[in-house]
């Protein structure tokens, strides 16, 4: 399997013009609201998911609306708003230089008029993937599927992917010393192992069965990465998306947090990653080890509004770094009101 | 225009303003019982005690500034620079010279400590001294007006009219 190395976005949602080079490892994505960070996931998952299993059908025009989910199911609303007509453009490519784009226009209804290129040499080689919304979708498992199946629920195809995901049965044959390693750590960390039955989750400990909606959020959200590791879902050569890892989770988990999405890159998963959370992004700095690759991409605004990135492969280049520019702002005031106006 | 100094760690204070060593043996004279900020500075209306820590001081060993450094971000400091200030705080008093406003400036030679950084000890040094009384409500008699953890970025911005810096570079140039 082949990793993502790049993508070009022209006048996809905020984006005018993005041309971004990924890192093999781990990629950060941080950046104000409204820049574009779940955005940028979703286009690379989609390209990932039509690779694999019954996506491959829909393919990518198709994927990219059900992921995005726009009103009226009209694909021209994914076009960067302007007063004027516009060509949309997104292109991914992999490793060895696959490229899949999708291009259409404001006025673009139905994902069948959009022009896909190079779909039937990217679909040859798989890339399996799994993306991790914000809102932890586990606990809602029971009936969810049949319900969005009917397409009564109007919700974005990303939560519909991970709870198929994770009903996944058990990889068979022997687990490897990495995996178990990491699955080891995190039945630590969420005390048990996670169990289904039916379209229910427990939590499985000593003190018995624990049904996921009665477990704290955070627990959700560790328990659901066991499970995809332990059913093969994140293997070597799969591609992790994991949109605000921080959500719901006590700051005193994020060191484990991130000590799993490191490991899991040691063993070869490429990690996209979104964040508003100093300590995340602190932790991975203090945790990086030698071998380990990070690159951080900082979205922001330009003069025109529109969102472009700047990469660093270390913590200190990352600029503009909006979540450490509102610690200064609050050590600033702090400052003010601690010493109570300077006065000579 | 009087400059205090230690070793690598200087601030320039403006004229008119006083200051002076305070962590000196000879004339502290309790150095064997109480601890001591480095200096006092008098201004018209309030009182400066000002402690210097310098881990990338340039005669540091490496191995010395990383251990600073791990016993600031954990926090370990935060008990030191307390005791600091409260047994300056009382030697004040007993002479009878604590009679405005104390404020508390800790200076840290470290460049690369983040302002989440500084904020974080900054909240837990005002926790530690403690600048509230019991049940969150101010002291009756508040023996500490306001404190503050900067390193030299943040101290010549907050206090521009008595800037800090390093004692070798101004010798460079």
């Amino acid at each position: 399997m082949s990793n993502i190395t790049h993508i070009k976005l022209d006048n996809f949602t905020s984006f005018a013009g993005l041309d971004q080079a990924f890192s093999p490892g781990v990629n950060v994505i941080i950046g104000a609201n409204g820049t574009g960070k779940t955005h940028l996931l979703k286009v690379l998952y989609a390209a990932c998911a039509v690779t694999v299993g019954e996506d491959k059908e829909k393919g990518f025009a198709l994927k990219l609306r059900n992921v995005f989910n726009p009103y009226e199911g009209r694909m021209g609303r994914l076009a960067r708003r302007q007063s004027t007509s516009v060509k949309t453009r997104a292109v991914v490519t992999r490793e060895g230089g696959a490229k899949l784009s999708a291009e259409f226009s404001n006025h673009t209804n139905k994902p069948d008029d959009v022009k896909v290129t190079g779909e039937t040499s990217w679909i040859k080689e798989e890339l399996a993937s799994a993306y991790i919304p914000v809102k932890e979708m586990l606990a809602h498992a029971p009936g969810f599927l049949a319900t969005a199946a009917k397409r009564e629920v109007a919700f974005e195809e990303v939560y519909v992917d991970v709870i198929k995901r994770a009903f996944l049965p058990k990889l068979m044959g022997p687990t490897d010393k990495d995996r178990q390693c990491l699955l080891t750590a995190l039945q630590k960390a969420i005390d048990g192992k996670v169990v289904a039955k039916g379209e229910h989750f427990f939590l499985k400990n000593r003190q018995g069965d624990l049904e996921f909606t009665l477990l704290a959020e955070g627990m959700r959200k560790l328990a659901l990465i066991w499970l995809l590791i332990q059913n093969g879902t994140l293997l070597s050569g799969s591609v992790l998306f994991w949109d605000e890892p921080e959500a719901n989770l006590n700051p005193a988990l994020m060191g484990e947090v991130v000590e799993v999405i490191l490991e899991l890159q040691r063993m070869g998963v490429q990690v996209f990653l979104t964040t508003h959370n100093y300590v995340l992004l602190k932790e991975f700095d203090l945790r990086k080890q030698k071998d380990d690759q990070i690159r951080y991409l900082s979205l922001f605004r330009d003069e025109s509004e529109a969102v472009t990135a700047k990469a660093s492969d270390s913590y200190l280049g990352v600029d503009p770094n909006a979540i450490a520019a509102t610690f200064s702002d609050l050590y600033d005031r702090e400052l003010k009101r601690s010493l109570g106006g300077i006065k000579l | 225009m009087t400059v205090l100094a230690e070793d690598d760690l200087q601030i320039t204070l403006p004229a008119g303003v006083t200051g002076r060593k305070f962590d000196d043996e000879t004339s502290h004279g309790l150095s064997h019982c109480m601890k001591a900020v480095d200096f006092i500075v008098e201004l018209g209306d309030r009182t400066y005690f000002v402690e210097f820590k310098d881990p990338e001081n340039p005669k540091a060993k490496p191995k010395d500034s990383a251990a600073f450094l791990k016993k600031f971000m954990s926090g370990a400091i935060d008990s030191d620079l307390k005791t600091k200030y409260r047994d300056s705080w009382l030697y004040e008093y007993a002479e009878g010279r604590a009679k405005k406003p104390i404020y508390y400036l800790v200076l840290i030679g470290a460049s690369m400590l983040s302002d989440a950084d500084l904020l974080t000890r900054t909240e837990a040094l005002k926790r530690q001294l403690p600048a509230e009384g019991p049940n969150d409500r101010p002291w009756g008699k508040p023996f500490v007006a306001g404190c503050a953890v900067m390193n030299l970025a943040a101290w010549s911005k907050t206090l521009a009219h008595m800037p800090a810096s390093r004692v070798g570079r101004e010798m460079e140039n």
